[in-house]
């Protein structure tokens, strides 16, 4: 990087201005040396807003989550119970019988519950088959942008319309998920993977759900809705796909050269000196990889529209889930019970430190990369 | 002769290229047939009664979203009022006063988590920070405005500003401010004078696509704005916004309210190309001003 | 930053504030259940009244009683009726007043292909749709209650509302008493853990799931579902009769449920209620006040406050029906106005007429 560089172009101004200015100017000068006073506070100020921004958003998300955090601790990472109300019920012995006690039913209180794990996983699996269908796209769409794309003299409208796609707002993606991608899966593909898979054994777990309710387990088959986790993990491959592509690119335009030249003077073949470019970039890819999972993760409005939202844990790619930003989306605005309220914010804020560990990572891989690279 | 394996070597180099052009192929195919299939819809569901009425209220006729387009426009105002000059301030810091290289450092690393904060979080904060003390303050049952929401959208356009801003102003040589400092310029002569004009260009592109970038947000609006069926020019008040609209539209259950939402993206797509189309023709000129300086 | 915005903001209301100086101004918020009907009482209200302004606010239930608690509104609206600790945030059942506004219902609605003709439910039928336990149309237990309807073999996808509101509180509620399977698994509540389904966000939310889902069914609101056409069916009541919503069958499980109304916090569960007419899925939804109204500025303003709700409950109700919605009986209506006959502004009484 260039900072310590741009460093010495900054004498004190005070030095080199009295001598080679007239004096006529000196009021004026003086003006502009407040100007120097006003500036710099500006300047400073406004950078130091920066700064104010993120400690005011973790203090505000760890303020307002400690109730959830006090109760709950880490453990709310791995409980998959989300229940906003208290339920009333009859007690129950290891056996299974309701207790009597003096003639009467005993009964028991089940407090409110919220764990995140059921979001963790709604999340996690969303944005890694988000991954899994992107990444080798954009891989290859990049290596098409940097290698193709310029000798047939269409790199420049490839990559407007590529950076175009990465401005598109995902309420757009949302919409024409939920008005065509959904309806098209319910209507055609769904219909056909149940005639084709529905009843081969192994894949029972994509077509049948196993709910249990009160200790009794039943094994029913899952609407095929188009609305489930593999709907809204589709559109987040989409989504990705334009930041990945073009931060790859940007990625394998620093490979030298003579890297490529050299490889394929070696009689390398064409794909065999792409290797070599991938092999080359491979840490500024994997940050480009990580951008891609970092917008993934905290995708909100397409996935709400999309995924289902239920709370639920379910091996299915076809069942409903629920991601973080979701379930944000879709109970903030109504919780008023303060540990639900604080049970969300405390998703708020693990869903904040995921995407600022993926962003400094990323941005770490990629900005090491194009700083070792020459020319950047 | 061609050994075997040279044969696999060269049909595997040939079956991956034809795979990476269909890599390229699909995402512009992609995008054409997302915005394809917008465009003709949402042709077909614009009209002049959408860009100057406002929502009647009957689902079956429901009017135009004028009230959302008006809001939009404010919101993005209002919020560009605040993180373009706060955005741009901070991106003059990073790049001219290098010398606080440890502020700077630091600064530089927060702007970059602050752009990759998820952007229903921001609005979250927004609610927590803005909504909820201004409920308090002002008694009333709960204050979803505008102006909260053009402050979680000023939230996510200060760090975007300030990075652009900082890269922009590195483009500029060194030996302009060297050459204005030597005649004796102060520093704000040097940085006005000089090294704003020269990357101008440049601010004036990130800012626009940050503008872009925030005219098209619906999450951080949900908790903070709101919305509004109402015609409304007071910020104060709950607030609506295209992609609000849009949102509520989209997500509900009557068709002629569907028509409007896909017009309504009709509209924000034409205008966020608009502005990229825009800002590739300016950032051109500005490369080719460069070189040719 | 924030305190600019603080500044324009103060600003900004001053000059509201001083341009309707000579109206009263009156905020009320609450539950999303009845707004409908509560946005056409406040612009039926502003015709003859045009000197009171009053700004409802459907922000949830939850968030109205907060509202109340916190003093920032003059009056709340919710339809779950106010718990133990929420009466005890305000001061105790001497310090409130809770009535009646109308009555709504919930509806089974579903999208079923080739059914005409609306569908027979029973509780417990329900109950086992949501809780998984009947996972197809032509299930033997939905046959049993439709022996002439052609039912297809479609998958149910029972859909639900993901935020929290009145409607799956009376819903829960209702099912509940219905299946005690129910109600130790899923319990009752303004937002409860549902096995298995679709989530949907509003009213609207879980009406696009169901119109866009063959074979989906959710629960929605009387009014919603025929102002936006969608087939629902009926239930079976207590008294083993099938009913369908409407403003007759909801006013008549009013009128049955209301025998204990008494005192200044009304209340009476309106679901499963007795009777051939009755629909079993209708509820009461309340309008809360403090009975000492010193939360509110002037007596003018307490005046104004009560006029208007007093109004509500006479000639305002003539809406309800309009907007589907069941009027009250004349019954419940002489107990809420009672109730808020008890209410005054700085130890005074409050007068009768605005």
């Amino acid at each position: 990087m260039t900072t310590g560089s741009a460093t010495t172009v900054m004498p004190p101004t005070s030095g080199t201005s009295r001598g080679s200015k007239g004096s006529g100017a000196s009021s004026v000068q003086g003006g502009w040396r407040l100007g120097d006073a006003v500036l710099g506070l500006a300047c400073r100020g406004s950078a130091a807003l920066l700064a104010l921004m993120l400690i005011a958003l973790i203090g505000v998300l760890l303020h307002s989550a400690w109730p959830a955090i006090k109760q709950f601790g880490p453990g709310f990472l791995v409980s998959s119970e989300w229940r906003a109300n208290e339920i009333e019920r009859p007690l129950r012995d290891a056996a299974g019988a309701v207790v009597i006690r003096d003639g009467e039913v005993v009964t028991e209180t089940l407090a409110p519950a919220f764990g995140a794990l059921p979001v963790i996983w709604g999340t996690a699996v969303s944005s890694l088959i988000a991954l899994v269908v992107a990444v080798p796209i954009s891989l290859g769409a990049a290596i098409f942008l940097v290698r193709v794309a310029p000798k047939l003299r269409i790199a420049g409208a490839a990559s407007f319309l590529i950076e175009f796609l990465a401005a598109v707002p995902s309420l757009a993606f949302g919409v024409w998920a939920l008005f065509v991608l959904a309806p098209f899966f319910q209507e055609h593909i769904g219909p056909w993977l149940l005639r084709t898979f529905g009843e081969v054994h192994a894949l029972r777990w994509m077509f049948y759900e196993k709910v249990t309710v009160a200790g009794r387990t039943i094994e029913r088959p899952i609407a095929l809705t188009g609305r489930d986790l593999l709907s809204g993990s589709l559109i987040l491959a989409i989504m990705i796909l334009p930041i990945i592509t073009s931060v790859s690119r940007d990625v394998l335009r620093t490979v030298p050269r003579a890297q490529i030249e050299g490889t394929l003077a070696l009689g390398a073949t064409w794909w065999q000196s792409c290797m070599a470019m991938l092999r080359y970039g491979r840490s500024g890819l994997l940050g480009a990889i990580m951008l891609g999972l970092a917008r993934a993760a905290g995708e909100t409005m397409a996935v709400t529209m999309v995924i289902g939202n239920n709370n639920q844990i379910s091996p299915s790619p076809f069942a409903p889930a629920q991601t973080m930003a979701s379930v944000l989306a879709n109970e903030f605005g109504e919780a008023t019970e303060g540990l639900h309220r604080a049970a969300l914010l405390y998703i708020a804020l693990i869903l904040l430190a995921m995407s600022l560990v993926f962003n400094v990572i990323a941005r770490r891989l990629v900005v090491g990369r194009a700083a070792r690279s020459p020319g950047s | 002769m061609r050994s075997i394996a040279e044969i696999r070597r060269r049909s595997i180099s040939t079956m991956m290229f034809v795979l990476c052009a269909a890599g390229a192929a699909l995402i512009v195919s992609l995008l054409l047939l997302v915005s394809g299939y917008l465009v003709w819809i949402g042709i077909s569901s614009l009209s002049w009664e959408f860009l100057t009425a406002v929502p009647t209220g009957d689902v079956s006729n429901p009017g135009g979203m004028r009230h959302a387009i008006d809001g939009t426009i404010i919101l993005v105002a209002l919020a560009s009022a605040v993180g373009v000059p706060v955005g741009v301030l901070a991106g003059v810091y990073l790049s001219e006063y290098s010398s606080e290289h440890v502020a700077t450092g630091t600064l530089r690393f927060v702007a970059d988590v602050l752009t990759g904060v998820p952007s229903i979080v921001v609005g979250i904060l927004g609610y927590e920070l803005v909504v909820v003390p201004v409920s308090r303050m002002t008694q009333s049952a709960v204050s979803f405005s505008g102006y909260a929401g053009a402050a979680a959208l000023a939230f996510i356009m200060i760090p975007i500003v300030a990075r652009t801003t900082e890269e922009m102003l590195r483009l500029v040589p060194r030996t302009y401010r060297e050459g204005s400092l030597a005649l004796g310029a102060t520093r704000a002569q040097t940085i006005f004078r000089v090294v704003l004009p020269g990357a101008f260009g440049g601010i004036a592109t990130g800012v626009m696509l940050a503008m872009g970038r925030i005219a098209g947000e619906t999450a951080p609006l949900l908790f903070t704005a709101l919305g509004s069926r109402l015609l409304t020019h007071n910020p104060a008040e709950p607030f609506p916004s295209l992609t609000l609209q849009i949102y509520t539209y989209a997500t509900g259950p009557y068709p002629e309210q569907k028509r409007l939402a896909w017009a309504g993206l009709l509209v924000l797509l034409a205008l966020l190309f608009v502005v990229n189309l825009s800002i590739r023709i300016v950032a051109s000129r500005h490369a080719r001003t460069r070189v040719g300086a | 930053m924030s305190r600019a915005i603080l500044l324009v903001l103060a600003l900004g209301q001053m000059l509201v504030s001083l341009a309707g100086a000579a109206d009263v101004r009156l905020s009320g918020a609450g539950a999303t259940f009845p707004a409908p009907l509560y946005t056409r009482w406040v612009a039926e209200y502003e015709k003859t009244h045009p000197d009171v302004k009053i700004d409802y606010r459907s922000i949830g239930s939850g968030g109205g009683v907060k509202a109340l608690i916190d003093k920032t509104v003059a009056f709340g609206a919710t339809d779950a009726p106010l718990t133990e600790k929420e009466i005890a945030a305000m001061g105790g059942t001497d310090a409130v007043v809770q009535f009646p506004a109308t009555l709504g219902a919930v509806v089974p609605a579903y999208n079923l292909p080739g059914v005409s003709k609306p569908l027979n439910f029973t509780g417990a039928v329900l109950a086992d749709i949501y809780l998984g336990r009947i996972s197809t149309w032509d299930d033997a237990q939905i046959k049993q209650l439709n022996p002439d309807v052609n039912l297809p073999k479609t998958p149910i996808t029972p859909v639900f509302r993901t935020d929290g509101s009145g409607t799956t509180h009376v819903f829960t509620s209702y099912l509940a008493t219905q299946s005690p399977e129910f109600k130790g698994e899923v319990g009752l509540g303004k937002q409860v853990k549902w096995p298995l389904g679709q989530g949907g966000k509003g009213n609207e939310g879980v009406a696009a799931a169901i119109q866009q889902t063959a074979g989906a069914i959710g629960y929605i609101e009387h009014n919603y579902a025929v102002a936006n056409k969608i087939a629902y069916g009926a239930v079976k009541n207590k008294a083993g009769k099938f009913v369908l919503a409407s403003t007759q069958s909801v006013s008549a499980a009013g009128d049955a449920s209301s025998d204990g109304m008494k005192g200044t916090v009304l209340r009476a569960d309106a679901w499963n209620a007795a009777g051939d007419e009755s629909y079993p899925i209708s509820a009461f939804t309340y309008i809360v006040l403090y009975k000492q109204l010193d939360n509110i500025k002037s007596a003018n303003e307490a005046t104004a406050l009560l006029g208007y709700l007093r109004w509500t409950l006479g000639p305002g109700q003539k809406f309800a029906p309009e907007m589907d919605y069941a009027p009250l009986s004349e019954k419940v209506r002489a107990a809420a106005n009672a109730a808020i006959s008890a209410s005054t502004h700085q130890g005074k009484a409050i007068p009768a007429n605005p």
